[in-house]
């Protein structure tokens, strides 16, 4: 029983962190994606200097 | 079947009258026995239901056994990342001036600068409702005040949903600014002391990840708010009311799986297979101080200036960031590129809250906030020299700036364990709610102070990049303040410590930390 219950609160870890892991995830990639700009020969000449 | 015989009365069935007489007798006195039997009953399921607390009360929100810690920074994650939202508000500023001209703006339409106020007054009224409810909070517990930020800050985008479609900025100030800011404040704080609580052992590591989230809360905010409009987006429609209506209901919802995971510990939980360090550490208390006692030390006015100093340095990179580097490297840097810094300095803020606050449990807070102060006064007189006319370095002055971005979201994340050592886990989040006013603070006086000088400095003659580095000379001055107020402060001299800890208090008081 005790087994089932420290199963349970770790589905329960896994799923809280989904719920809040996943839009963090997305921001964070959003993010990156507008970052890689900085970085594209295009937009600037960072990697000739 | 028989009714009568299936509730188990017995008839005559020879006499029709008298056994008539015989079930309305029994049938009365069935219901008079149930009136008697269920009314002092009902009586005192209410008196029960009076005396129980409510599912929002800390006495509900007592973690059952075998309850993991590690469900609580996401729970407070959830809060942060909602409110976060508020850096990413810029996003609605233009939007909002078109509201009548749809894809442009028309005499009757507000100007940026009346829309500028509704961000200024959500920032001020985070630290004035942090400050205020601080102590309403220590003793409401977390889960309530969640709750009351999640109302809040939902109630904000419904009410500026309505500004938009009657075209009343007022109820936009009203509500994204006032209720909704109150809501940020509330927010901020309400899952501090918890997570100090339960980490005993790292509350820099799990103050720094609530805290972190409200970095990332702009990078969701961002985007999100950029598709909706988008998705929205009519000949006759900005799309910007409808988005806070989809946006109000989201965060609430997000909120809300917060508001009913967060737990407090138990009255004298204790973590397992963690020993507090034997070893005396003079700037980490085993006592506590209330929040008004605490107000009035000299230690609450340090950090005060610790935190002013930092967040007013950190905002004289943000609020420049894109016109800087493209005036510094003149020809190199494109719009599209400047956009691009800025987004890896978001990303670097909320990197740093996570880093810096966690590494502060094995370096101290002292000692990081030290580093924070000695290197970025040095970094701040480099940076200038990195463009375009000295050194011309763009990978020098991004990994500059990104380290001193990092520093400056370290020093929000690392205050509220610095706040605990000092003054105890007993009214915490109070405190910290307190020494927010720093940042709002901060908030008038590091856009000014940047924009002020600068504009000086080009009315005279100075060229545009060269106008930057006065203004980087004096934000890595400020650090120096920063740097003395850090290095003056003190253990919490006894006459301050509480000589023992209210009953019915908030949380479990035993101290869970000896030095």
């Amino acid at each position: 029983m005790a087994d089932i219950g420290k199963h349970s609160w770790k589905v329960a870890i896994f799923f809280a962190w989904l719920v809040v892991g996943v839009p963090f995830a997305w921001g964070v990639y959003n993010t990156l994606l507008s970052s890689v700009q900085l970085f594209d020969p295009a937009q600037t000449q960072v990697g000739s200097k | 079947m028989n009714p009568v015989t299936s509730i188990g009365l017995s008839t005559a069935p020879t006499c029709p009258s008298a056994c008539g007489r015989r079930v309305w007798e029994r049938l009365k006195g069935f219901v008079s026995l149930a009136s008697r039997l269920s009314t002092p009953r009902l009586a005192s399921q209410e008196q029960v239901r009076k005396a129980e607390p409510s599912l929002l009360d800390r006495e509900r929100s007592i973690a059952p056994s075998g309850y993991s810690r590690w469900l609580v920074p996401p729970a407070a994650l959830a809060i942060h990342l909602c409110i976060g939202q508020v850096y990413s508000f810029s996003v609605f500023k233009i939007p909002l001036t078109q509201l009548l001209g749809v894809n442009k703006s028309l005499p009757g339409d507000w100007k940026q600068t009346q829309v500028a106020w509704i961000f200024s007054l959500a920032i001020v009224m985070l630290g004035l409702s942090a400050a205020v409810f601080g102590r309403w909070l220590e003793k409401a517990g977390p889960r309530k005040a969640m709750f009351a930020a999640a109302v809040c800050f939902a109630l904000g985008f419904y009410v500026s949903y309505f500004g938009v479609a009657t075209h009343q900025l007022w109820l936009i100030y009203l509500g994204y600014g006032f209720i909704g800011g109150t809501g940020l404040g509330l927010g901020y704080i309400s899952p501090v002391s918890t997570l100090i609580k339960w980490f005993p052992d790292r509350p820099g590591l799990a103050t720094g990840m609530a805290i972190m989230g409200f970095g990332g809360g702009a990078m969701i905010g961002s985007p999100l708010g950029i598709q909706l409009m988008a998705h929205f987006h009519s000949a006759q429609d900005t799309g910007v009311g409808k988005t806070f209506l989809v946006m109000g209901t989201m965060y609430f919802l997000l909120m809300m799986f917060g508001v009913f995971t967060i737990r407090v510990p138990r009255d004298g939980w204790k973590l397992e297979n963690w020993t507090p360090s034997e070893k005396p550490q003079a700037l980490i208390t085993t006592h506590n101080v209330d929040v008004d006692t605490a107000f009035g030390t000299k230690q609450f006015w340090l950090l005060w200036i610790v935190l002013c100093t930092n967040v007013t340095a950190g905002i004289g990179i943000l609020e420049q960031a894109s016109p800087m580097i493209q005036e510094l490297f003149k020809g190199t840097i494109g719009p599209l590129a400047a956009g691009g810094f800025v987004g890896l300095l978001s990303l670097f803020n909320m990197a740093g809250r996570f880093l810096w606050s966690s590494a502060s449990d094995y370096l101290g807070r002292k000692q990081t906030y030290f580093v924070f102060f000695v290197l970025g006064a040095v970094l701040y007189l480099v940076l200038p020299r990195t463009g375009g006319d000295h050194l011309n370095s763009v990978i020098l002055f991004v990994s500059i700036a990104v380290i001193l971005i990092s520093m400056y979201g370290g020093g929000f994340a690392t205050m509220p364990a610095y706040l605990g050592d000092l003054f105890g886990t007993y009214h915490v989040s109070a405190i910290h709610g307190r020494i927010l006013t720093a940042w709002s603070v901060a908030g008038v006086l590091g856009p000014v102070l940047v924009n002020y000088m600068r504009d000086y400095q080009i009315e005279h003659g100075v060229d545009h990049a060269g106008a930057y580095q006065t203004t980087l000379f004096v934000m890595s001055g400020l650090l120096v303040v920063g740097c003395i107020a850090n290095l003056m402060v003190r253990p919490v001299p006894q006459k301050y410590w509480l000589p023992s800890v209210p009953e019915h208090s908030d949380y479990n008081l035993e101290p869970q930390r000896s030095h």
